[in-house]
């Protein structure tokens, strides 16, 4: 057996490792583990910092191979801060009793999907609805969603942050300037706008600097505000009223902003995200005992809770799974008072929860690794990781990433702001999503991935720590084409 | 053997197929042995030629799989210079490299190669080398007292290997200079060190001058208009340029350089995977002729096929063909 400590949080942790220790010690002894199964399982120890998330206190994955069923391979996740000693022993079994079959028992759970990888999750649409809904869920929560972030407020309006990117930005005109290379029409592009509170600070500061320096740059600026959702980019135009001549607005899906800027490929001189990876989709990957596996979800109620929410809503047990498809594809609009549309999306939202197992990776379909990556280059990655880990693939991160770069002028830059490990080694020291931060979904990034992907398609990718505020998480992903 | 009106080549590169990149990488691995290498390059090579003629070619190159990048297959060969072989996690990235005493002068083994692709096709060849002035921004210098200083004996250098391919039979070199557009103040000297790189060489001799290609991505942005007048000092006879990624907007220089060269036209974007249809060919082609006569015209992609998949490449090959063969015979050639 292996334990795993995936955390350092050993003062605030509910039960102790030794409790563990102790319950799986007596269900052997009691014959519900086997001891062939009994050595081969691996007990994590999590703590996930999420309040809100999609686990159990206790979950059990299994693998399920070609040949069926791997019964000896049980990965056991303990999440040490909300499981306590005295149900440890009970949740445990409960737990076991629930892996043990991969087909969903009516009486335990209200289960929306098949196993299938994370991105596929239905999770993800209510992620969708979050954004397109956002005015609706904000008013019922009676807070902005960035008041939601941890610290109240985002990062990206931070204004010694801006202040320094606007220098690096003036300083690369400067530089073109001087190689006679600077473009009539400078592009700058923003994803992910929020309340466009970023892009009107940056705009302010760029034009004091400009006038400042008298460079006349201000007036070249083309400066594009993109995001996904339509109501976003509507909240964001009183924060760059001042600006207005010189920004355009576009409804961009950003997996794939090439697609929509096709026309700007090799123009644009400073891209710039906030918090746009780490909700993008994305699924897990395991390596146990040297060999790799995806980890596939299924979304689900417990059966006590799809009750409760039926019972509050006028509706049958079997009428809330039919519900809440309405509700994602139609919106809280479905329900005849929208209010109890929305109270029923965050009810059952807060309650979702996933279950998972494992499938081994060569046994899946080769295009499961996202473009960009490729099975030698993930061994060559892996090499010097440790041997036992769990990791986020990013796929979304990834996919972003290779169809935001082309847009890039050769001298351009990309900074993304977001959570980003840049080290497998993080992955056994905290939990890295999924969570849940209001209706939406957060992940942290695997930047150890794509710096590769990046490597490989010729550009140098850096991480810095946002030092600007003190115990931000946050880092700043910067890329350049290589030379 | 003559050549009809407009000929089609390429820049240099042919596609780079992802098992020899594969293989390549295997090399630096130490998993495969230099012998081993060495035959499936020529395995590679043999079929880029046979694409290229399949594909129409006029002219027909050797596809350059032979080559990590445009540096290092210089770097490697050059004696006196230092480098780092540890340096480089992919076979196309750069390897770290230094010069710390005078180069001496020696031959580069190039001949081989030539004498490889002369061997291997019935068609006009051109051979290709990394000019001095790109070649001097890669390598760091610590014994020379100017870039220039460095550029001309790298030049003095390669011209030995020029005469060597001469006598070995090569009718067509062409100097690649892709650093030249990201650093146009430093044109004077470039243009001296070209010079010193052709002397005494008799044969037709090309110079391709592109924004950059590394990765599969421009490396500089600006207008040609830089060149001139100090381009029409160097003693060539061809000079290749990219219009196709960068638009029409440079074109009218033609009419400037056809006086002092034949002007190979870039005509494929090699840096999309969109494949151009024959009529985008032609009507390309066509523009140029309003700003020169055919006969001083060679028809070529943009810059090297390097990053393009193989389908990709073959594919924007035959429609280059296929696209000048409609304005060949629009002008009764």
């Amino acid at each position: 057996m292996i334990l795993q400590f995936n955390h350092l949080q050993r003062k605030s942790a509910a039960a102790t490792s030794q409790d563990v220790i102790d319950a799986l010690y007596g269900l052997l002894e009691e014959g519900h583990i086997e001891q062939a199964q009994f050595a081969r399982l691996r007990i994590h120890l999590d703590w996930i910092q999420y309040k809100q998330n999609f686990r159990e206190p206790v979950t059990i994955m299994r693998a399920v191979t070609e040949a069926g069923d791997d019964p000896s391979l049980m990965d056991v996740h303990v999440d040490m801060r909300q499981i306590s000693p005295g149900v440890l022993r009970g949740t445990l079994l409960e737990a076991m009793r629930l892996a043990d079959s991969d087909a969903p028992r009516e009486e335990d759970r209200v289960v929306f999907e098949d196993f299938a990888s994370f991105r596929s999750s239905i999770a993800w649409k209510f992620n969708g609805l979050y954004w397109h809904h956002l005015t609706d869920w904000e008013k019922a929560t009676g807070r902005s969603y960035e008041q939601a972030l941890p610290g109240g407020k985002s990062d990206a309006n931070h204004e010694g942050a801006v202040a320094d990117s606007v220098a690096d930005f003036w300083t690369l005109l400067k530089d073109l300037e001087s190689h006679h290379q600077l473009p009539a029409e400078v592009f700058v592009l923003e994803i992910g706008v929020g309340m466009g509170t970023r892009s009107g600070l940056w705009l302010d500061c760029f034009r004091a600097l400009d006038e400042q320096r008298g460079t006349q740059y201000y007036p070249r600026l083309k400066f594009l505000l993109a995001d996904y959702s339509p109501a976003t980019l509507e909240r964001s135009k009183p924060a760059v009223q001042r600006h207005m001549d010189l920004c355009s607005f576009l409804v961009l899906d950003a997996l794939n902003p090439i697609q929509t800027l096709a026309f700007l490929r090799h123009k644009i001189l400073h891209i710039h995200m906030t918090n746009v990876y780490d909700n993008l989709p994305d699924e897990e990957l395991a390596r146990c005992d040297g060999r790799l596996y995806l980890v596939q979800v299924r979304a689900y109620l417990r059966m006590a809770e799809a009750s409760r929410i039926a019972q509050a809503f006028g509706l049958e047990v079997g009428g809330v799974s039919r519900m809440v498809r309405r509700l994602l594809d139609v919106g809280p609009d479905y329900f005849q008072e929208r209010s109890q549309g929305v109270a029923f999306w965050q009810d059952v939202w807060k309650c979702l929860r996933l279950e998972e197992r494992l499938v081994p990776l060569d046994e899946l379909p080769q295009d499961t690794l996202p473009t960009g990556l490729d099975a030698r280059q993930l061994a060559e990655v892996l090499r010097t990781a440790p041997s036992d880990l769990r990791f986020h693939l990013s796929s979304g991160a990834l996919e972003s990433f290779r169809n935001t770069v082309p847009l890039l002028h050769p001298r351009g830059y990309l900074q993304v702001q977001d959570i980003f490990i840049s080290n497998l080694n993080e992955c056994r020291l905290g939990f890295q999503g999924p969570g849940k931060l209001d209706g939406s979904i957060v992940n942290w990034v695997n930047g150890v991935l794509l710096r590769e992907v990046a490597e490989r398609a010729g550009y140098d990718v850096h991480f810095a720590p946002f030092h600007y505020r003190k115990g931000s998480r946050t880092s700043i992903l910067y890329t350049t084409q290589r030379e | 053997m003559s050549l009809p009106i407009l000929p089609t080549t390429v820049v240099g590169s042919y596609s780079m197929p992802g098992w020899l990149e594969r293989l390549k990488t295997e090399y630096f691995a130490r998993r495969i042995s230099r012998v081993d290498l060495d035959e499936i390059h020529d395995t590679a090579v043999k079929a880029a030629i046979k694409d290229q003629e399949v594909a129409g070619l006029d002219v027909i190159t050797d596809g350059e799989l032979r080559r990590d990048n445009l540096i290092d297959y210089f770097v490697e060969r050059m004696p006196g210079v230092q480098i780092d072989r540890g340096s480089k996690k992919f076979y196309y990235d750069f390897y770290n490299s230094v010069v710390e005493r005078k180069l001496p002068h020696a031959p580069l083994g190039l001949t081989e190669d030539f004498r490889f692709l002369a061997a291997n096709t019935n068609q006009e060849t051109k051979f290709c080398i990394t000019g001095p002035h790109s070649l001097s921004k890669r390598i760091r210098n610590n014994f020379y007292p100017s870039e220039e200083a460095f550029a001309t004996d790298i030049a003095s250098v390669l011209n030995l290997e020029l005469k060597e391919l001469v006598k070995a039979g090569a009718r067509h070199i062409q100097i690649d200079e892709p650093y030249l557009s990201g650093f146009p103040d430093d044109l004077v000297w470039a243009v001296n060190a070209l010079n010193t790189l052709v002397e005494g060489v008799q044969t037709k001799i090309g110079v391709h001058i592109c924004y950059g290609n590394r990765y599969g991505k421009p490396s500089w942005e600006g207008s040609y208009r830089y060149l001139l007048p100090k381009i029409f000092e160097v003693k060539v006879q061809q000079l290749t340029l990219e219009f196709a990624r960068r638009g029409d907007e440079d074109l009218e220089l033609l009419r400037e350089l056809v006086p002092h060269f034949e002007v190979g036209v870039g005509v494929i974007d090699v840096k999309t995977q969109a494949v151009e249809t024959a009529d985008v060919v032609a009507e390309r082609v066509r523009k140029s002729l309003k700003f020169a006569p055919a006969e001083r015209l060679f028809v070529l992609p943009d810059c090297g096929c390097f990053h393009l998949p193989r389908q990709v490449a073959f594919a924007k090959l035959c429609a280059m063909v296929e696209g000048t063969r409609l304005v060949r015979k629009e002008l009764g050639k």
